[in-house]
């Protein structure tokens, strides 16, 4: 092992996740502490109250304590957490039909809106998110959000391949009616990206 | 156009359509960048697709973005988590005497007693303070007098006979409260904001919890003296 693999987060994660399965309380509070901002983070684009994102943190650091024990490598110890984070959510999220609240953004006067502001096109991203089904609009968050791969976002699902690309396939051509600029500025844009 | 159809109908092209919001967030491996590389160069359909994906995903990361304290949220967690512990740490059975094995709850049920002790002292000497505060005021009240309001109460709570001194503690410093006065007669306890949280959050917070049995701001009622 290198020294640089010992100080790479992964590695951090790992050895935080191995203390905390030995029941060290001071691993599982420096683990909380290093995915508490980009949980909160993610959460806070789905519901704008604060005591329903630190309910479905702390939810899924209570079983991160609980199942420490039962995580086997079989992925990133930061996948394992994003996905216990990511169902608890879902669970939340469908229990407390919080991004219902989000739906009541369809009142918002679509006529008045020009579309050709930076503003106002993110206005009418906005308005297109909250119109997708919660596990697309999940999906997409996931990877544009979070940074998340195809395979990673596999895991944290506990879906198939095929599915994360057919929900990132219906997520964009759900936005794309309700992006009507966006369409027309392709030959605008560099065909490469990076 | 016949050119983009002939792409359109083809398996890479389905394939490469299906990865360009990988290759937009750059997570794609090598080859898989390599192959959208070579057909997005001659496929119009695919670049107005990666277009599309590259104006979501920036319009998604120029949302800005609340970042929140992390220290109150761990604290209501290490309270779960003691509470917990010490539900499975409690055999229905006290034993005997103490087992003597090396469990590593023992290190927590220390802490957790001598936190307890910390925290009844505290609250003892707090009583013994009000109790002496009381012993100066006269014993007695009209019926039609209303009784000062506390300095500084923002809230009036009153909380199931049941709670723990521990339990009533963490409540008050989730809700960043402290008692005031209290508890009268009737258990009702006066508290007073501790930090700049406001007064409604602070009750929200209170009534979250199924051991408030009633939590009422007190700011606006009026003074007493004030007129009707």
């Amino acid at each position: 092992m290198t020294p640089l693999a010992k100080n790479s987060p992964k590695e951090r994660d790992s050895a935080l996740l191995m203390a905390v399965a030995a029941g060290d309380r001071r691993a599982l509070e420096e683990l909380y502490l290093s995915y508490h901002r980009r949980l909160a983070r993610f959460l806070s684009r789905f519901t704008p109250r604060y005591e329903n994102i630190e309910e479905i943190i702390n939810d899924t650091f209570m079983v991160v304590w609980q199942n420490a024990k039962d995580f086997r490598n079989a992925s990133q110890v930061s996948t394992w957490v994003i996905g216990i984070a990511y169902r608890t959510a879902l669970k939340s999220f469908r229990r407390q039909k919080n991004h219902q609240i989000v739906h009541s953004l369809e009142d918002y006067p679509e006529q008045t809106v020009d579309p050709t502001s930076d503003t106002e096109v993110t206005d009418w991203l906005k308005h297109g998110l909250s119109r997708l089904p919660i596990e697309q609009r999940l999906t997409l968050e996931l990877a544009y959000h979070m940074g998340h791969s195809l395979e990673e976002i596999a895991v944290i699902t506990d879906c198939p391949v095929g599915t994360v690309k057919a929900r990132m396939f219906h997520a964009r051509e759900k936005l794309r009616q309700y992006l009507p600029t966006l369409g027309g500025g392709a030959s605008e844009l560099p065909a490469r990206i990076g | 156009m016949t050119h983009n159809r002939r792409f359109e109908n083809s398996a890479e092209h389905q394939e490469v359509s299906a990865l360009l919001p990988w290759y937009v967030n750059d997570t794609l491996a090598d080859a898989e960048r390599q192959k959208v590389d070579g057909h997005v160069g001659g496929c119009a359909v695919c670049r107005d697709d990666l277009a599309v994906h590259k104006r979501i995903l920036e319009s998604i990361n120029a949302q800005p973005a609340l970042d929140y304290m992390p220290m109150a949220s761990l604290k209501r967690l290490q309270a779960r988590l003691d509470a917990a512990q010490a539900q499975t740490a409690s055999p229905p059975i006290p034993p005997l005497e103490p087992s003597r094995s090396d469990s590593p709850w023992r290190g927590w049920m220390a802490a957790s007693i001598a936190a307890m002790a910390v925290a009844i002292g505290l609250l003892a000497a707090d009583r013994w303070v009000q109790f002496e505060d009381r012993a100066k005021q006269p014993n007695y009240r009209t019926v039609t007098t209303s009784s000062p309001r506390p300095q500084g109460e923002v809230i009036r709570a009153v909380f199931s006979p049941s709670i723990t001194l521990v339990e009533l503690q963490t409540i008050l410093d989730e809700a960043q409260l402290k008692i005031v006065s209290g508890p009268t007669e009737a258990g009702v306890y006066s508290l007073a904001s501790n930090s700049t949280l406001t007064v409604r959050s602070s009750l929200a917070l209170l009534r979250r919890h199924s051991t408030v049995r009633f939590a009422e701001e007190t700011l606006l009622e009026p003074e007493a003296g004030d007129p009707p």
